[in-house]
Parts: structure tokens; sequence; C-alpha cells
């Protein structure tokens, strides 16, 4: 055969800088989303060491009053906003397109412009200290929102209506992704769960974050020129703020979970080699957590004594039903396996183990007579830190160690990660477990400073301990990347035998993700493949002819 | 070997729970009893600690039906997650897939269906007793309006002509009658607070530009303390008060000694102690004193007037170093916005004091005394 050997064409070189500054692939925007949001997820630690360390002991040890204001609620920011949403937003830009078989996020260019805006309006944010701080907490409650002086609460508000903004435009592009870019056979009812989580999470963020947007405009406005909006002595109405904020600020939580229960819903079927149990049913939870999400907003604001209270009371409540079958899904989903216990899946069995005392003690805070006790106590606190660090960040852990070798190629060293595991499981429970103690006993929240003779002493200082035990579990698993990256890569293209289109490209994937791919007959594409007839989809002689686009 | 290594994390993985909450447990029951705070209740404890009104009772008691549901599904799914961890582990070198259940719509029904039972009764549970906690009697025995304002309370008897405010942690007293229904009126000058007594098992929002209502019914004499709840700026750690509940004849005697107090005029200042010396000084803007030095007459009581000309801050006047103890003599109350203040300060040794804003620190001038 007679070939003429072409000259290879060689590709231009430009600066690895100028690579990922200017580049639109959804694979390195994920990857520069997940590092960033990792940054900012240190400062936060940072200052939750400096809030633990303060309230160690009774007395002012350490931060003045003034100090100790802005760093809760810049605490709760960069942990909300700038580490568990990008974290998710990150994983998700970098994964839904493998997932669903696509080239790229539907519109590139849009998705690099949503890193950047989220990095600009981030560094704005943490600008705020240099400009006396912002001592108004995440909630920003008007009028005192309103009535501080600091510059640094203008920026907070601005920098949030930017990685608003960020998450708008994220939002929509996961949806057209979504609708638009599945590959051929794969329907909706065959798509990846954290697909489905990360569908539900951008219609939520479409709905809210426009909400909170103009409400913070508001906020704005009020702060610089004399808006009045929330100013009774204006005509304003401070509860009005209190809507605006918590209509946005519920679906927020599910925003904050949701993908995490997608991130459990792909692992745990790994790991344990059984299809995920009842996928049906976990679409529909998934789907209503999301519109219920939407009714209880005024739940934060039972004591205010401006809301109709059984209303609330009621879709809170039943908002744990969807939540609850979740539960019995992944234990159904294990039962019956054969399960190994790699890291991703230790952290995925943490999850569902902590994650409960979350949702548990959340169910307290519906009864309305009980948290006329505990609002604004210890007990909220407590319960936070259960769903968004023993839910948000075990399944953001368990992701990371997950999809780690298809980022890099590298799998993160096995042992170290479990060490990990236990001291972040021990540190958890001991950082915030004693705080439901707290709460119930009325050590109220957001105070720099406690009396020493409230016997409040030896549970915070307990605390304390646990949040450094948290610390050096963050500092194992820095390690751990940092000498995981320097060794070769070892990682197979699908390391965990695993049943989703992500595994069925290299590790990691090339620019434009698959040269082929594998027929699309149930949600797990990679295992129909690895054991044709044995799972949901016919076996592949059934199947005449190739399956068009599906809607 | 297996079986055994799996029974051994199994252990393991039940101890690190059993051991944080028997941690937090032991070290709560160790930790001393704390009468005296404002607002403890008594010892931390995984059950609610002293309740002392009707109202709080009947809230409190829903607790413990709660907790014991929730334990009971605590250890329903973290039982089943360990069974499941050490029944289902794959044995070394078995490659043969499990079978591929894809679910079970009985099962879905039922597991969708019983919780849905179980928070339907919670709610209907829940709200009856909200319904009673919530209830407005229409003649209360003592009515008290309170005013939260930064970091400071203001708690007026309108039917008794009596006034009563304190900032800070010498926040102010509400006396009232025990086996009374007492109804305590919010209202805020400035920012939202919370007025919150543990013991009462309540909080009701302090809300500006609307008057939120409660009664409580309290069952025991004794004093409660409280604290805000809701964050409200600088200081909101520190804004205290009390409640002292006495029976009916204590409380009379209390409103008439309380009402002869507020009649008399102040005494003039002995003959022999030296007069006041006064002393003006106003703030208006860009957090500053409009004064950058002042002075002042050597072993003189002062009486500082104080003109609050900013529009959107409080501030007050308070001098470094100025008590006896070396500790600084802090300007009470808090002067709001646009308002006018008196304050009595201790008589100053000759040399060269401080004074500053206790809300803004960055606020300072120089007082020459001699």
């Amino acid at each position: 055969m007679a070939t003429t050997a072409l000259p290879q064409a060689r590709s231009y070189r430009r600066a690895a800088a100028y690579d990922w500054i200017t580049t639109v692939d959804h694979k390195k925007i994920g990857i520069m989303y997940v590092i960033s949001s990792f940054f900012f997820f240190l400062v936060g630690g940072v200052l939750a060491l400096v809030i633990r360390t303060e309230l160690a002991a009774p007395g002012l040890q350490f931060v003045s009053e003034q100090t100790y204001n802005s760093i809760f609620g810049l605490h709760a920011v960069n942990m909300i906003f700038l580490f568990v949403m990008p974290m998710l937003t990150g994983l998700g830009n970098y994964i839904v397109p493998l997932q669903v078989g696509a080239a790229d996020m539907a519109f590139p260019r849009v998705n690099a412009l949503s890193l950047w805006v989220f990095l600009a309006g981030g560094l704005l944010i943490e600008s705020s200290f240099l400009f006396g701080g912002a001592p108004v907490g995440w909630t920003m409650y008007a009028p005192l929102s309103t009535h501080v002086p600091e510059t640094g609460v203008n920026l907070l508000v601005l920098g949030l209506i930017m990685t608003g903004i960020s998450s708008i435009l994220g939002s929509i592009n996961f949806l057209v992704t979504i609708f638009r870019l599945r590959a051929p056979g794969m329907s909706l009812l065959r798509m990846p769960m954290f697909c489905w989580t990360q569908l539900v999470t951008s219609v939520l963020l479409l709905f809210s974050i426009p909400v909170v947007t103009a409400g913070l405009i508001m906020i704005f406005i009020d702060r610089n020129y004399g808006g009045g909006f929330f100013e009774p002595a204006l005509g304003g109405n401070p509860i009005l703020w209190q809507h605006v904020f918590w209509f946005f600020g519920h679906p927020e939580v599910y925003i904050l979970i949701l993908p995490a229960f997608g991130i459990v819903s792909e692992i745990i079927p790994v790991f344990s080699r059984k299809p995920l149990f009842g996928y049906k049913a976990f679409v529909v939870a998934t789907a209503s957590i999301g519109a219920l999400g939407f009714t209880v907003w005024a739940h934060h604001m039972f004591t205010t004594g401006a809301v109709y209270l059984p209303f609330f009371a009621f879709f809170t409540f039943l908002i744990a039903v969807p939540t609850g079958v979740k539960f019995f899904n992944w234990l159904a989903t294990m039962w019956g396996g054969k399960l190994t216990f790699d890291t991703p899946m230790l952290y995925a069995c943490g999850f569902i183990a902590l994650f409960l005392i979350g949702g548990l003690d959340g169910a307290f805070l519906a009864v309305v007579p009980f948290d006329f006790m505990v609002q604004d106590t210890y007990w909220v606190v407590s319960h936070i830190h259960y769903v968004l660090v023993a839910g948000s960040v075990f399944a953001i852990m368990a992701a990371l160690f997950y999809w780690f070798p298809k980022m890099t190629g590298r799998k993160l060293d096995e042992r170290l990660g479990k060490v990990q595991f236990w001291v972040l499981f021990i540190g958890t429970n001991l950082a915030f477990f004693p705080q439901h103690l707290l709460g119930l006993d009325g050590m109220i929240r957001r105070i720099a400073d406690y009396s020493a003779n409230a016997g409040w002493s030896e549970l915070n200082f307990l605390s304390s301990v646990g949040a450094f035990v948290i610390a050096f579990a963050i500092l194992i698993f820095l390690w751990n990347v940092f000498s995981t990256l320097r060794s070769p890569a070892n990682a197979p293209d699908d390391p965990w035998d695993a049943n989703t289109l992500e595994w069925a490209t290299t590790s990691p994937p090339p620019v434009y993700n698959f040269d082929h791919l594998p027929p699309i007959r149930s949600e797990r594409p990679v295992f129909d493949l690895k054991h044709p007839g044995t799972g949901h989809a016919p076996a592949a002689a059934s199947l005449a002819v190739t399956e068009g686009p599906v809607q | 070997m297996r079986v055994i290594h799996a029974a051994r994390a199994a252990t393991r993985y039940l101890s690190w729970i059993g051991l944080a909450t028997l941690a937090a447990l032991v070290l709560s029951a160790c930790a001393t009893r704390g009468n005296d705070h404002p607002t403890s209740p008594g010892t931390p404890a995984l059950l609610p600690g002293q309740v002392v009104t009707e109202q709080g009772r009947q809230a409190a008691d829903l607790y413990l039906p709660i907790f014991l549901l929730a334990v009971a599904i605590f250890i329903l799914v973290e039982g089943l997650l360990i069974i499941v961890a050490v029944r289902f582990r794959r044995k070394r070198g078995d490659d043969a897939l499990p079978g591929q259940r894809h679910g079970n719509n009985v099962l879905e029904v039922l597991w969708t269906a019983i919780p849905a039972l179980v928070v339907g009764i919670l709610f209907v549970v829940s709200t009856g007793v909200l319904l009673k906690v919530d209830a407005i009697a229409p003649n209360p025995a003592v009515t008290v309006d309170v005013t939260g304002f930064q970091w400071q309370w203001t708690f007026d008897y309108h039917d008794q002509g009596l006034s009563f405010t304190g900032a800070g942690k010498d926040g102010p007293e509400m006396v009232v009658p025990v086996h009374e229904t007492i109804d305590i009126r919010l209202h805020s000058d400035d920012v939202i607070h919370s007025f919150y007594v543990p013991q009462f098992f309540r909080k009701l929002d302090v809300v500006p530009g609307r008057i939120n209502e409660f009664q409580v019914n309290v069952e025991q004499e004794g004093t409660y303390g409280g604290q805000c709840a809701e964050f409200c700026g600088l200081s909101h750690s520190d804004m205290y008060f009390t409640v002292r509940a006495v029976d009916r004849a204590t409380f009379d005697q209390w409103v008439i000694d309380e009402q002869a107090k507020a009649a008399q005029t102040p005494a003039p200042p002995p003959s022999g102690a030296p007069a006041a010396a006064t002393i003006s000084l106003s703030a208006s803007n860009n957090l500053a004193f409009d004064q950058a030095t002042l002075t002042a007459p050597a072993d003189q009581p002062l009486t500082i007037k104080f003109a609050n000309m900013d529009p959107a801050n409080p501030h007050n006047v308070s001098i470094k170093g100025a008590l006896a103890d070396g500790k600084d003599w802090i300007g009470l109350p808090i002067t709001k916005p646009g308002q006018d203040a008196v304050y009595e300060a201790p008589a100053l040794k000759a040399g060269v004091y401080t004074y500053y804003c206790s809300v803004h620190a960055n606020m300072t001038g120089t007082l020459t005394v001699q």
C-alpha cells in the first residue's frame, strides 16, 4: 500500500499559563473551579479556626468583638458561596459533559466567563477584609446590614452579586448541555444520577439567584443612596429582606446538598457492584426536593412573629420524606452487593452515617415550639455543620478521591485517604456534636464570648479540639494530593470498575473527550459493555439498529 | 479471618460514633453547674434544662418523644449500615457479580408512606402545642413594653409608670408576678434584636417597624437570665437582661418602692463635695468626635454633655483608665443617632487621658485634666 508521509502538523505552542487563562475546555475550567474553590475553603477554614480558638475558653483572648463579628460571617460566605457551590459546579463542569457523552459544555465561552466572574467576585469578597470587614453575618439582615458603616459590606454585596451572575450563567449552561448534548441513546431516564442532581440544582439556581440578586441590589441602594427598602422609618420593611434572602437561602441549602446526593449515588453502586436501587424513585425524590425546596423558606423566620407558621412547618416536615427515601435507596443498593471500601466508598458511607444526624436534628427544628427555643442557638450551628460538613464536604471528598484518577491519571494514596477519612470523621463529630447540647442549654450563636460560669467551657473546648482535628485531616489531604501529583501516572482508564461514560475514555480525557462512545441502553453504559446481558439493558444482540438521538 | 476483620471494622466504626457521643455526654455531666450566668438553664445535656413557664413547659414536653423517635431512626439506619458493611463485604478474589436488583415498588411505597405518616403526626401534635404557646389572653395581669436598641434594653411598665434601662452586661431587670399572665410587647428602635430567656423556652424577634407580642405564665419564683439572640452589631454578645419572678405581694411592694424612687428628685450634692464640672462634646460624621482635645479640672466629677449629630451611627463617650481600679469608664446608655445625652463621669486625677467611643474604637480624643 502506497502511503504518502505527511509532515505532522505541530500544535501551536503557548505558555501553559496563557493556555489555562484562555481555555474554554470544560475540563480545564472544571479543574480551575476545583482548585480556586479549594483555596477559598482554606481561607474559610482558617477563619473557622480563629472562631474556634476564640471560643475555646470564655473571655476575649485573640480577637476583638469587631473582628469576630466580621469573621463568622465571612467564614460562612467563604464556605457556602466560594467553596461548596463552586466546588460542586467545578465537579459538574468536569463530569457532566463526560457522563452525558458530550464533547464540551453547550456554551464553552460562557463557561469560561462564569469561572472568571466567579473568581473576580470571590476576590472582591475577600477584599472586604481590607476595608473594615463585613460585620453583618452571611444573612446580612437589614437594617443592621444597611446601617453599619464598614465599606467591606459594599464589597461583600458586590462580590455576591458577581458570584450570583456566575451561577446563573453556569446553570443555564448545565441545563442546555443536559437537554441538548446528550449522546444518542441517553434518554433522561438513562442519565447518571449525578447529572440529574446537577439538572435540578441548576433549576433551583435559576429561580432563586435572581431573587437574592435583586435583594442585594436593594441592600446596596439602601446603604449608599438612602433607598429605604428595608428601613421602617422610610416606609420599608426589614422582614421583606428576610423573605427575599431565604427564598433564595433555602433552595440554596439544596443547591449545596443535591449534587452531594448525586455523588454518593454514583459511588455506592460502583463499589457495591449493583445498580442504584430504585433509580426512578430517586429521580422523583430529587425533583420533589427541588420543588418543595421553594415552599419552606420561612422556617428560618419562625421567630420573627411575621410568618404564617403552620404552612411552613407543614412543608418543612414534608420535605423530610423524599430525603428519607434516599437513605433507604442507598442502603438497599448496598444490600446484597459485594462491597469494597476504597476511600470514595468510605466517604460515601460516612456521608450516610453523619448526614443522618443533620437530618434528624433538622426535623426537631420543624417543630415550631421547639424552634422558638433553639433558633439562633448552637443547635442550629450544629445542624448546618452536620449538613454541610458531614454532608457536602464528605461527598466532595468522596468525589475528589473518586474522580482524581480521571482528572490527573493518578490515584490518590489509598492508605493516606483512609487515615484522613477516620481523622475527619472523628473531628467532625467532636467539633459539632457538643454544639447540640450547648444550643439546647441556650448558648446563642454569633457571640464572641460567653460567661465563664455558664457551664459551657468544657463543651466549647471539645468543639475547638474537633475543629483542629478537622484541619489536620485537610492537611493530610493536601499532602496526599501533593505527593500523588509528583509521582508518575499510574491510574488506568477505569480504575474503580465503574459504570458511567466518563470511564469509557482515557484518563485524563482528550480535548474532545471521546473517540467513540459505547452504545447507551441503561444508566450504566460502561457496565453493560463489560458485562453484556447481565444488567438492566437488553443484550446487544436484541438491538438491531443503532438508536437515534433521544429527547 | 475475613469475618473477624469485618467485625473489627464494624466495631471500630460503631465505637467512633459512640465515642463522640459519649465524650460529649460525660463531659457535660462533669461540667460545673452555672446558676449565675444570665442565660444558662443548667448543665448542657441532651435533654432540655429548667423550664419555668406554663407555655415553655408544654413546648419542652414535646422534646423527649421526638428525641426517642430520632434515636430509634438513628439506630435503625446506622444499624442497617453496619450490618450491610459487615455482611456484604466483597471477598478477596471474588469476581462474580452480585444479583442486579433494580428496585422494588412495594418497598418504595412503604418507605415513603411510613415516614410521611410519622411527620404527619408530628405536624398535627406540634401545631396543637404551637397554638397554646402562641395564645394571647385578653386581660393580662402585667404588660411590659420591651424596647431593644443597640446593646441595651428598656422595660416600660406603662400601667405602673415605671421604666428601666440597662446597657451591655448590666442589662435591666424585669420583675413579674408568678402564676399570672404576663404580656410582653417587643419594640425596636434600630435593628433587629431577639428577646430570649432560655428558661422560658422561647424567643421572639424584636423587629423595627412592628410590635411582636407573646405571653407567659411563670410557674416558679427565681431569677432568670436573658440575652439578645439575633446578631445586632458590635456588642451583641453582651446584650443581657434578667427576669425576676416573685409572688404577688412582693411584686406589689416592688412597684410601690420603685414608684417612690422614681418620684424622688435627685439629692443635691453634699455641701463638702466638689461641684461637678461640665464639658461639652459632639460627633457629626466620619466616625470622629468634633473635638480632638478637651480640658477638664481635676478632682471634680464631670458632667459630659454629648450631642450625637451623626445621622447614622450610635456613639457614646468613654474614658480610658478613668476608674479607681484602672479600668475604662464607659458612658451609658449609648446615644442614638441624632440625640443628645448627659453622662456623669467620676472625678479624675490630673493627667492626660484618652476618650473614645466604645462603639467605634477608632473614635478617640485627648482629655487633659489639670
